[in-house]
């Protein structure tokens, strides 16, 4: 999977991309409007990740040139404008997705592989870890082939965790994953643990082994042992 | 006070007291000249007398008309006491006591004084002075009468091209971003005013516009380096040593990067409906909007054991969707935080008002502060302090009314929507 990272800030280019490469995606970088253009023009990515204001140019207008160009690849926008004005005319210049600063890693992960699996229908909708199976189109779970039920919090858990495995996740990261950040919870992340600890349990008595770990009270990791 | 008013009080007083004035003195001076004349003509008989008496060493014969009087009076003795003098009497000459001008004057006929007494009647300069006074009235009351007339009308007229600017001014908002376009009026002071109007509206808008550009910038400059202490952050998470002795002081500073994007997000927010730059347009079922959000917090609400009470009609305002989940959001969220455990929610949706009541332990708010930025009450360090702020404002660009009232241990909030 190949992934084009336009953002002209360096120390956050070189975040999302070290975040993205460990996740086995293939990243390119660009901080500039022109290198971008060229890269978009002679390459197909499958996703692009575009920070709106670039030196050189608007992150829009390589919107545009990527719908000349008739390339189909996918497009989160990342801007620190959360401008209702832009997100709407983002989307409708073909971007897949927006999000905006200041994101999660975590989030954007997932942001892209939901991005990626909607493009690739040809692919598989199978995301597999161990002996757990998600139909990412169904949207169902099994644990060796027999399906459980999950309730849909749930199944969002599971597939942020699995999606960002071996990687330690904030509670806040989860809350905001889960419900937006519109929510302002402070430090109540009690509705959290309920959800974890139910998840796990469903998990465990399916027959699945115990993936999800809690970090120094501060967060969650879903690890083989 | 009108300047109108103030002007015409001015102008009123001003004209009358002229008037007063004038006519005191007109009355003076021309009961003086028709003294004067009087007394002329009575000279001119005293010289006749004279020179009659000069002549035929007799007194002429009296031939008594109706507006003058002669009487000889033979003085005892030799005296000449009385000079040529003029006199204003009353006197009985006919039936009645009437005002006349006496001249005396002595003369000599033959070898005796006589005092001579000749009397004109007062009643025509009288009668005369009375015509004058009435004419001089009834001009004073037709030219204050004319005058405010005038003023009415006229005045009205005049000052229209002000009023009209007043309205124009009065229905102009910044955030419209359009142009204020002032006609010029022919008269000078009017034009100017609308000149000087326009150049300011012109100078605003583009303090404004850069106003605002400052702001979005000012948002990408910031947001920024907040992705990247956050995107580091998730970085750091990742390395086990690290995170083992340093786990509190990373979740410190996450929830301080959280905080100040949080902060960040909601002066932007709130400087934006400040700024009117929202439209009010959009047909929405707040009952809906209500029920969708009770839904995302209701688990938030089990894992306190809050008890949500809903009594919702079928609403629908004019709102901006956005706005109005935010709304909702705010109100939603401090309902649930400054709950207590085990306590309820009741949201009570009418055709005219929404209320949103909750239990609590923090005693009465401070009602005249609630709504200021970064107001906070006790055990609320957390908060951004901008919740309810924005709260009031998107109510006051909706002309809604928000009210809070604390009653049997409970906040409550009624939004009023003060349809027509």
């Amino acid at each position: 999977m190949k992934i084009l990272i336009v953002e002209d800030e360096p120390a956050l280019n070189k975040s999302m991309a070290d975040y993205l490469s460990s996740q086995q995606y293939l990243c390119e970088s660009v901080n500039n409007f022109k290198d971008a253009l060229e890269k978009i023009e002679l390459y197909q990515y499958d996703c692009i990740v575009l920070d709106l204001m670039l030196p050189g140019g608007n992150g829009l207008q390589l919107l545009e040139a990527l719908k000349k160009a008739n390339k189909t690849d996918g497009v989160i926008i990342i801007s620190a404008k959360n401008e209702l004005d832009d997100k709407i005319k983002g989307i409708s210049l073909g971007a897949d997705d927006y999000l905006t600063k200041p994101f999660h890693l975590s989030e954007l992960s997932v942001r892209i592989a939901a991005i990626i699996r909607r493009k690739n229908l040809q692919g598989s909708n199978q995301l597999i870890f161990e002996e757990i199976g998600i139909d990412v189109q169904a949207r169902t779970v099994s644990i060796n082939k027999t399906p459980i039920v999950l309730t849909r919090k749930e199944y969002e858990l599971l597939l942020y965790f699995i999606i960002n495995k071996n990687r330690v996740l904030s509670k806040n990261t989860i809350a905001e994953h889960l419900w937006g950040d519109d929510m302002d919870m402070a430090d109540n992340y009690d509705f959290i643990y309920a959800h974890i600890k139910n998840l796990r349990k469903k998990l465990l008595a399916a027959g699945a082994g115990d993936y999800i770990q809690s970090v120094y009270g501060m967060g969650y990791k879903f690890a083989l042992r | 006070m009108k300047l109108f008013d103030k002007y015409n009080r001015l102008n009123i007083t001003a004209t009358i007291l002229t008037f007063v004035v004038g006519s005191c003195a007109f009355y003076f001076l021309i009961n003086y000249i028709l003294l004067r004349q009087l007394d002329e003509s009575l000279k001119t008989e005293q010289q006749e007398i004279v020179s009659f008496v000069n002549k035929h060493d007799a007194l002429p014969e009296i031939t008594p008309t109706k507006d003058q009087y002669i009487q000889f009076n033979a003085n005892k003795g030799d005296e000449i006491k009385i000079k040529n003098e003029f006199l204003t009497l009353k006197k009985k000459h006919e039936k009645e006591e009437e005002n006349y001008r006496e001249l005396q004057f002595v003369v000599k006929a033959g070898d005796k004084h006589y005092t001579v007494l000749v009397d004109k009647p007062l009643e025509e300069t009288e009668a005369l002075l009375q015509v004058i006074i009435g004419v001089t009235i009834a001009m004073i009351a037709i030219i204050l009468l004319v005058g405010y007339l005038i003023n009415r009308t006229v005045i009205r007229r005049l000052w229209k091209p002000f009023y009209l600017t007043i309205d124009q001014v009065k229905n102009y908002h910044l955030a419209d971003q359009s142009d204020l376009k002032l006609e010029n009026s022919e008269i000078d002071e009017f034009s100017l005013l609308n000149q000087s109007i326009n150049e300011m509206t012109e100078r605003i808008q583009k303090d404004y516009g850069s106003l605002k550009n400052f702001t979005g910038q000012a948002a990408h400059e910031m947001q920024t380096p907040l992705a990247v202490i956050r995107t580091k952050l998730d970085t750091l998470i990742q390395n086990e040593t690290v995170l083992e002795k340093n786990a509190q002081h990373i979740v410190d500073i996450e929830k301080a990067v959280q905080r100040l994007s949080r902060l960040h997000q909601s002066l932007l927010l709130l400087t934006k409906v400040e700024n009117r730059q929202f439209q009010l347009n959009e047909e929405l079922r707040l009952d809906n909007i209500i029920r969708d959000k009770c839904a995302e917090y209701s688990e938030m609400a089990e894992s306190l054991n809050l008890n949500f009470s809903l009594q919702i009609d079928h609403v629908t305002i004019k709102f901006h969707h956005h706005l109005a989940e935010i709304l909702i959001n705010n109100l939603l969220n401090n309902a649930i935080r400054y709950n207590k455990a085990g306590g309820g929610i009741e949201i009570c949706l009418t055709h005219n008002n929404l209320s949103i009541t909750n239990t609590s332990e923090t005693g009465q708010l401070d009602a005249k502060n609630l709504f200021k930025r970064f107001y906070r009450g006790q055990n609320s360090e957390d908060g951004t302090g901008l919740g309810l702020s924005i709260v009031k404002q998107i109510c006051d660009l909706a002309d809604y009314t928000i009210e809070y009232q604390y009653v049997n241990s409970r906040h409550d909030f009624t939004i009023h929507f003060n349809r027509g």
